[in-house]
């Protein structure tokens, strides 16, 4: 157990040590513009935007807004989700709603949210709700509707109630598609976020990309893409290790 | 007064490519504390009838009556095995899926896992409570679905090949065990299979089906051997020669 995850972080750094590692002969040897600068000039300026406290202000600003909407999101998504994949009458008056909605992406809702809401936090946060909530809603539904015929009427014969069935038997057993779908979502949520703030917005990673953008500053364009990547990494890290804990073996409630 | 009563019962389905009928004019009687092996081959309705007697699918003629009372859903007075063991549930630890029963019934934490260890114990797996049924193998999960079962304290315990996924060896085993736990606790079983050897084996009386479609009981025989038994024995192999004489033409022509 020790070993693998000691492997599996070993691995890790040897994976992003390679990276940086073609990223810096590719920028040294091929390219060697300064359209393209190699990671250590992008180290340097990333030291000095975190001095500033200007790179931990802007990922602070983005990952409050990912945070706030996301679990908006999945607040309202996980429960329709069991309506739908529990009963039929729900079924069929949400699906027509989820199937619409989810092929409007949340880039292209950015005008509207910044009419009604402006370009501050409320418009971001209902961004990233938005794209959390069909996410979850689907894959929610698809939880419910893939729980085992047996592991349900094995708990019938063992005289569990309708309600009993859906809590201790169809939610537990969604638990994992819940997880997979708000995974999903977090991804959704991180590409909406940089439009979002590309677009209308006073700080955050994305309005790092545009003022960079602006003043031709090409290392700050950088150090948000790296952060981005880093802070996306980490987060799905936390959530495979939530799917794995909740899909068997770890998971102990007598 | 029997136990379990079916009385001609039989179940057709309609679906769009017409009628199947799967089970027709089935009439049993299970006697408390017996041991009844349902055999025949694939196809003839076996499994429909315990599914019947379970509560999950309804006849469509005849009827069946518990304690004299007629069956139409599932409920706690009928413990079922399944055939897999995709009925155990993965987030809980095997001790928990044992407990699973006496936790729908509101029964409190300490009295529960005591009544869980103790089946535990019964199907030979004490030690590994703690451990989640991915963790287990075929014929461990199989126990703990036997202990699950038992620990509700059902009037009757319904078994749909039990055994029919695992290797022979562990199959041989989990027989034996099954044998001795019912010696023990005289639980009145209805147990299906195709295997011959394992109805003459486990059972106190055995009914051999007519082959499918409209499968029905063509016979039943006692087996008056006393356990545990003898496979190799003279008596043994007369009884195996006399079911299988009996399923010999059910399985020519099944094809």
């Amino acid at each position: 157990m020790r070993t693998d995850r000691l492997a599996v972080v070993a691995g890790y750094v040897a994976g992003f040590a390679l990276l940086f590692l073609i990223w810096h002969l590719a920028a040294t040897l091929l390219v060697k513009s300064v359209l393209f600068p190699p990671p250590l000039p992008v180290l340097e300026r990333a030291i000095v935007l975190i001095e500033d406290n200007i790179l931990q202000e802007q990922i602070v600003a983005s990952m409050r807004r990912i945070l706030q909407g996301f679990l908006i999101g999945s607040a309202i998504g996980i429960p329709i989700g069991l309506a739908i994949g529990s009963f039929r009458i729900v079924r069929w008056l949400l699906e027509p709603w989820t199937e619409f909605f989810r092929f409007i992406p949340a880039v292209a809702m950015i005008t509207v949210a910044v009419i009604w809401f402006g370009i501050g936090e409320e418009s971001k946060v209902f961004l990233i709700a938005y794209t959390t909530v069909f996410v979850v809603i689907i894959s929610t539904a698809a939880g419910v509707g893939a729980v085992g015929r047996d592991k349900i009427r094995a708990a019938q014969c063992l005289g569990a109630s309708r309600l009993q069935v859906f809590a201790l038997v169809a939610l537990p057993a969604t638990v994992p598609y819940i997880l997979t779908g708000m995974r999903l979502a977090m991804a959704n949520a991180f590409v909406t976020i940089v439009a979002a703030e590309l677009v209308a917005s006073n700080d955050g990673l994305g309005k790092l990309l545009w003022d960079a953008r602006l003043f031709m500053q090409i290392e700050d364009i950088f150090v948000a893409l790296v952060a981005l990547g880093l802070l996306g990494f980490a987060t799905d890290r936390v959530f495979r290790l939530l799917i794995r804990a909740f899909a068997g073996r770890f998971n102990a409630t007598v | 007064m029997a136990l379990v009563t079916l009385e001609g019962v039989g179940k057709t389905y309609r679906g769009r490519t017409g009628a199947w009928e799967a089970v027709r004019d089935f009439t049993l009687d299970l006697a408390e504390g017996e041991f009844f092996c349902l055999l025949g081959t694939s196809g003839c309705g076996k499994t429909t009838v315990l599914n019947m007697v379970a509560g999950f699918e309804q006849p469509t003629a005849g009827r069946i009556l518990l304690d004299g009372r007629p069956v139409d859903r599932p409920g706690a007075d009928r413990g079922v095995v399944f055939q897999g063991h995709d009925s155990l549930y993965d987030w809980l630890t095997a001790l928990d899926n044992i407990a699973f029963g006496l936790r729908l019934r509101g029964m409190g934490r300490g009295e529960r896992r005591a009544k869980a260890e103790h089946y535990l114990k019964m199907v030979g797996l004490t030690g590994q409570g703690a451990k989640h049924p991915s963790e287990l193998s075929g014929g461990m999960k199989q126990r703990i679905q036997i202990a699950r079962a038992l620990a509700n304290d059902p009037r009757i315990l319904l078994m749909d090949e039990p055994f029919g996924a695992l290797d022979a060896m562990t199959r041989a085993v989990l027989q034996g065990e099954l044998s001795r736990i019912w010696a023990e606790t005289r639980k009145t079983v209805l147990f299906i299979t195709h295997d011959i050897e394992e109805a003459v084996a486990l059972a106190t009386r055995v009914g051999v089906m007519k082959r499918g479609p409209g499968g029905t009981l063509k016979a039943v025989i006692p087996i008056d051997l006393p356990f545990p038994r003898e496979r190799t024995s003279d008596a043994f192999m007369a009884a195996f020669r006399e079911v299988h004489a009996l399923i010999h033409d059910e399985i020519h022509g099944a094809h």
